[in-house]
């Protein structure tokens, strides 16, 4: 056996390194619990949502009786929307633009006419709308027109439609079984074009157009027409913020509750999360602090022997080494264990939420793996060059 | 390394004594390999203190201790492991054995930094001091004379240009001193080093070639 090894191994304390070892892992798994959690859960909230940005809100004028028979606007005016970009919470505003002429539409799937209505469409600014940008654009004069439906729509069909006339029911994957036709008559035009579906948005209730397609139509169609939208949308920083409930009441302006809860609640996931994080983290810390002090007294009670081992001409690395060799042994022991567990405590979990949402994503633990990683290097690092400032203060015989 | 040169050294402890009558401190000292040196003194003269600033264990002294006339002051960390490791051995008066560890792995410790002898060779000394039947008992159960010995061996199983004999013989009998400098003396000759002994009275009966009194 190494002698520098069997010499320095005096005075070990096992209780110690137990102490720190699984107050380490449980400060590591807390940690990557708290944030593989976190990144497993949040689709559920955020889930349908890919066509959207996360943190926007619709806004728009309540509708009241007295508004009605007044005849008060329930449009937003140039100024009233600079009003709302100058909000502190606000990042971004844009507005809903309407066609200003008919459109009649029909939906078919496999051939089956399941709808024939006349229909407007809605356009907003490309930016708020998140899909790649291959799919989502418009060249003028195509008769090919992308399109984003709201999922009640699909819902409708799903369950209502398809069920009746046993038809195949439609999932996101299957959005191209769906034949959408525009016919468009106005301004002495009559045109048809074919709608290209992709995708389903459970927080927009409008049929959505390329805001291109949009400005071309109205100035082809409606030449010289324009209305004032009746409804922004808005990003903002914190959907929590609650100076945005404040304006919206002085304003009388009202968005949809649903959506500002779903991002509540996001939010409130987010602080959860950050909080039990940090006491894992914390927990991480207080363990960091037992393996230095154990170190230290190991250090400590073993001083002389290593002050002779410096004498006769090891240098301080070599002396360095076991103990090093042992915090590393130590850690990696902690990661891999930290691992297992979240592996089979997320295998629990997942398999409660996939009962809960069968559409969730599988996702996978690569993110906890590289922040375990990461945890691993910082605590490793700390702990090398701290067992060698007290092996070099032996050397200059400060202890 | 071929020479060692003290440069008007005083340890700091001695700063405020005017009665310092010395040959060392506060004087040109030189050492050079192949000869063979006794530093005399009585206690509390600094002979340790001598020792451990050869070895660059202590630094708190004024004046300059020069290696081939380069001052020890600039050496680094790594370099004092280098002239530990092959230059400069050293027998330590409290011989700094590892009481855990059995005779020959305390000599086994130091020579594995090296490799310089077989087991072999260490064996024999073993024998030639009489404690051939030592070689697996434990430090901490030998009697002082015993471990003395173990560390005379220990000193001897690296290359050196110097070797520094701190008392080496307090506690031994004539035969075995007489059995230790000759292994010493014919070691050091093999290595062509400088051999430098400290002594409070008795002393190895050698040839010594010049006697500084600290």
């Amino acid at each position: 056996m190494n002698l520098v090894w069997k010499l320095l191994r005096q005075h070990i304390s096992v209780p110690q390194f137990a102490g720190f070892f699984f107050a380490n892992l449980f400060g590591m798994l807390i940690v990557l619990l708290g944030f593989q959690f976190y990144k497993d859960v949040l689709p559920v909230f955020t889930q349908g949502d890919s066509f959207m940005k996360a943190d926007y809100l619709i806004m728009s004028k309540k509708i009241s009786t007295a508004g009605t028979i007044s005849g008060s606007s329930n449009t937003f005016s140039k100024s009233e929307k600079d009003d709302v970009e100058a909000q502190k919470f606000t990042k971004k505003v844009g507005e809903f633009t309407s066609t200003e002429y008919k459109v009649d539409a029909s939906m078919g799937v496999n051939g089956q006419s399941v709808l024939n209505s006349e229909l407007f469409f809605e356009s907003v600014p490309d930016g708020f709308v998140d899909v790649p940008l291959k799919d989502w654009q418009y060249k003028e004069g195509s008769k090919e027109v992308p399109i984003i439906l709201p999922r009640t729509y699909i819902n409708m069909y799903n369950f209502g439609f398809a069920q009746s006339h046993s038809l195949p029911k439609i999932s996101d994957g299957l959005v191209g079984m769906i034949d959408f036709s525009i016919f468009i008559n106005e301004n002495g035009h009559q045109d048809r074009y074919k709608g290209k579906v992709i995708g389903f948005s459970n927080r927009l209730n409008t049929i959505l157009v390329p805001q291109k397609f949009m400005d071309w139509s109205n100035n082809y169609y409606s030449a010289g027409k324009h209305s004032d939208p009746t409804r922004l949308i808005v990003e903002v920083g914190n959907p929590a913020d609650d100076h945005i409930a404040k304006y919206l009441d002085k304003k009388g302006y009202e968005i949809d509750s649903d959506k500002l809860d779903a991002q509540k609640t996001t939010y409130f996931l987010k602080m959860v999360v950050t909080l039990v994080m940090g006491v894992g983290v914390v927990i991480s810390i207080l363990s960091f602090y037992i393996l230095m002090l154990s170190i230290y007294l190991l250090v400590q009670k073993n001083s002389s022997k290593l002050e002779n081992l410096l004498l006769i001409g090891y240098s301080p690395n070599k002396v360095a080494k076991p103990y090093q060799l042992l915090t590393i042994g130590l850690n990696v022991a902690v990661l891999l264990i930290a691992w297992i567990i979240l592996f089979f405590v997320r295998e629990y979990y997942m398999g409660v939420i996939e009962t809960l949402f069968p559409d969730i994503e599988e996702g996978s633990m690569l993110w906890s793996v590289v922040v375990g990683l990461i945890l691993f290097l910082i605590v490793t690092v700390m702990n090398q060059l701290a067992i060698r400032r007290k092996i070099m203060r032996i050397w200059y015989r400060k202890d | 390394m071929n020479k060692i040169e003290m440069h008007a050294v005083l340890p700091q402890v001695f700063s405020q004594r005017t009665d310092l009558n010395s040959e060392i401190w506060q004087n040109e000292v030189l050492f050079e390999k192949n000869h063979l040196y006794l530093v005399e003194a009585d206690s509390g003269k600094g002979k340790s203190t001598f020792c451990s600033y050869i070895i660059g264990y202590r630094s708190d002294y004024t004046g300059n201790v020069d290696f081939d006339g380069v001052s020890t002051f600039g050496l680094k960390v790594k370099d004092w492991v280098e002239v530990r490791k092959y230059h400069i051995s050293h027998l330590f008066q409290e011989l700094r054995l590892f009481p855990e560890l059995s005779a020959y792995e305390n000599v086994e410790i130091k020579n594995k930094l090296t490799g310089f002898k077989t087991r072999k060779q260490i064996e024999d000394w073993f024998e030639m001091l009489g404690i051939g039947d030592k070689l697996d008992a434990k430090i901490g159960r030998m009697s002082f004379g015993q471990q003395q010995r173990v560390a005379m061996i220990r000193a001897l199983v690296q290359p050196f240009d110097f070797i520094l004999a701190d008392e080496p013989i307090s506690h031994l009998d004539d035969t075995n001193s007489q059995i230790m400098g000759d292994i010493m003396m014919t070691e050091a000759k093999a290595q062509g080093a400088g051999v430098i002994v400290t002594s409070i009275g008795k002393h190895m009966d050698l040839n010594y070639e010049k006697t500084y009194r600290l």
